[in-house]
């Protein structure tokens, strides 16, 4: 009922002395100023996260074998087969190797990344294309015969063959810790570096190839056995179940139940990690800026405690006139709450510009809540009550007589 | 009508005591207009206290208007203080940040009187003080004998049964003192009675009744013809 009246003393009080208001709101904008930029670009930069690592891939499940000898085959081709049969969500399997090469024609030699797999690695590599643009890739059956065969990239055909693309039949030279391989290039897939032409000096780049897992294994270099797997499934949800079956399938079949042998591992757990990693830095700010809201606060509390002595007389009179130790006490509530509000609404404008302002400099898209902007309302507003309740406690116990007498 | 019975009161700082108020037993009718007189530590500014509803007492019985005051909380005191009760203080004590009129309603705020009757009955205040023209100025510019008018209206706003009025003149000069004191005899002319605490002479001649004061006892009660100010002229 008092509340018209308490809010226009409340603001006559405040704008009666605007420096020193403004300097006692400077803490609780400081501090809220902090807060919503750290929330707005910290927020910003998970949703980034996210849709890159969703982009990277979702539906991504790497599985991989360990087991203390190390020595035992831990993944075999069977299991591979048996895997894809029983488990209709899984599209795609290979394992997914990579190793550092050379590659020759007759023409030229470079640097190379070698990729091995199942035919699968088609789909569940993320280097190469998986579009055909020449011949074919390579088949199971191929794969099976541990055939002398390769796919290249379309970049990789230009570098080794003066520019040429279609180079299906060619013969190439793969080095491998000084052994070779020569491989029949059986097909062409799209360049994963076209949109990079113009931007990098694209003779420094390695090239890219792949070849059966079991063609690589003829070196020395190269264990015959797999021990991590690239599974791709249809869906997101699906990565949760299909993890688990695919490793509980793999220990009962390797009688290894229990022994951990096997962990499924897919981008969503880490982009779990990654947003705990930041939340905690998120957190972290958020209470280094709570501290300055916290002093604030005390801020708050130190400038009422300065006004309820100042207006001593005025306290006295107002109960002489018949205001009870409520009133008082909500007006004074009233005015730090004010006070408080004011500053925080200050502050998360200022949060706003400042979360833009970094955002932009970051390259990401602020991400500004609406919880956030009520959790600064309220918070300011706690803030007001909690340093302000002992200085309007002060103010209302205050005896009439002694407040009147008050010089 | 204010009746009190055997009020004592003790102050007690550390082992001293002083009895501020001892038995003392007095009875204010309606339409009096009072002056309490005594020299400084006598205890008038005490019973003045204890009258207003202020402060509290040690033994004793306070009837107000019929009602047995003596025992309440502080909350109940604030609410008859801001019902039966006008207080004139020596400094104005005025809200500083306020304009004229809106130091009128306060009062009226605490009596949750709504918004438009409050302001009326403050309009109708400041004319009985004479001030209906100053309603829109701040208190800082206005003289002193004008911040008292603005004082008085304050504390005629809500019909109280009695005006206290404490050393009402302590700071003004002694004609705006005469102009105060014409207002006073005005406004109990027109029925309201006005207890007024004075140490000078000069002023009590002004009122009907004099009760004089000395170490908390009380010495005099008498009953005068007041010297009468010309009316009008404020």
């Amino acid at each position: 009922m008092f509340f018209k009246e308490n809010l226009k003393m409340a603001f006559d009080s405040i704008f009666a002395n605007k420096m020193r208001s403004f300097l006692t709101m400077l803490g609780i904008i400081i501090g809220i100023t902090a807060v919503i930029a750290i929330l707005s670009v910290g927020n910003g930069a998970a949703n980034q996260l996210t849709q890159t690592f969703s982009d990277l891939g979702s539906t991504s499940i790497t599985l991989s074998a360990e087991d203390e000898t190390g020595s035992q085959e831990m993944i075999t081709n069977e299991d591979i087969q048996l895997l894809k049969e029983t488990i209709p969500e899984i599209e795609y399997i290979s394992s997914d190797n990579q190793t550092r090469s050379e590659l020759s024609s007759d023409f030229e030699t470079r640097t190379a990344v070698a990729w091995y797999g199942t035919p699968d690695i088609q789909f569940t590599n993320q280097s190469m294309d998986a579009t055909v643009i020449h011949g074919r890739y390579f088949n199971q059956n191929e794969y099976d015969d541990m055939k002398n065969v390769t796919v290249i990239s379309e970049d990789t055909a230009r570098a080794l063959f003066n520019d040429r693309t279609d180079v299906v039949g060619e013969m190439i030279r793969l080095d491998v810790n000084r052994e070779q391989l020569n491989l029949q290039i059986v097909g062409v897939v799209a360049g994963a570096f076209e949109d990079l032409q113009g931007t990098f000096d694209l003779s420094q780049m390695p090239v890219m190839l792949a070849v059966p897992h079991t063609t690589m294994s003829q070196l020395s270099s190269i264990p015959s056995n797999i021990n991590s797997l690239t599974i791709q499934v249809e869906t997101t949800d699906d990565i949760e179940p299909i993890s688990n079956q695919a490793v509980r399938l793999l220990e009962i079949r390797h009688n290894s139940v229990g022994e951990n042998n096997y962990t499924a591992y897919n981008m969503l757990q880490a982009l779990d990690q990654v947003n705990n990693v930041l939340s905690l830095f998120i957190n972290f700010i958020a209470a280094v800026a709570a501290i300055a809201l916290l002093v604030g606060g005390i801020g708050v509390m130190n400038i009422m405690l300065v006004s309820v002595t100042e207006r001593t007389r005025e306290i006295g009179t107002r109960k002489a006139l018949g205001a009870t130790t409520r009133t008082i006490l909500v007006q004074f509530l009233m005015e730090s709450v004010i006070l408080s509000l004011i500053g925080g609404i200050i502050g998360l404008m200022f949060g706003i510009l400042l979360a833009n302002g970094i955002a932009s400099v970051l390259g990401i898209t602020p991400d500004i809540t609406l919880g956030a902007v009520g959790l600064v309302i309220l918070f300011s507003s706690a803030v007001g009550i909690f340093f302000g309740i002992y200085p309007a406690r002060k103010a209302a116990r205050l005896d009439p007589i002694e407040s009147l007498r008050y010089e | 009508m204010i009746e009190i019975k055997d009020i004592v009161k003790i102050y007690r700082t550390g082992s001293e005591t002083l009895t501020a108020l001892d038995h003392v037993t007095l009875t204010i009718q309606e339409g009096e207009f009072t002056s309490i007189m005594g020299p400084s530590g006598s205890g008038k500014s005490t019973l003045m206290n204890i009258l207003g509803l202020l402060d509290s007492f040690d033994s004793g019985k306070y009837f107000l208007n019929g009602k047995d005051v003596s025992d309440l909380t502080d909350d109940e005191r604030a609410a008859i203080r801001n019902k039966e009760i006008g207080f004139v203080f020596q400094s104005f004590n005025l809200m500083p940040r306020m304009n004229v009129l809106e130091n009128v309603q306060l009062p009226l705020v605490y009596a949750k009187v709504p918004m438009k009757e409050r302001k009326r009955r403050a309009e109708e205040a400041l004319k009985r003080v004479g001030l209906e023209n100053r309603m829109y100025h701040k208190t800082n510019e206005i003289s002193g004998g004008q911040k008292q008018r603005v004082a008085i209206a304050r504390a005629i706003v809500n019909n109280p049964s009695v005006l206290m009025a404490d050393e009402p003149t302590g700071n003004l000069d002694s004609k705006t003192t005469l102009d105060i004191l014409r207002i006073f005899q005005q406004l109990n002319e027109e029925g309201t009675t006005i207890v007024m605490v004075t140490h000078e002479s000069e002023m009590s001649a002004y009122t009907k009744r004099i009760i004089s004061f000395r170490d908390g006892i009380l010495q005099s009660d008498e009953l005068q013809e007041p010297k009468v100010l010309p009316k009008g002229g404020v």
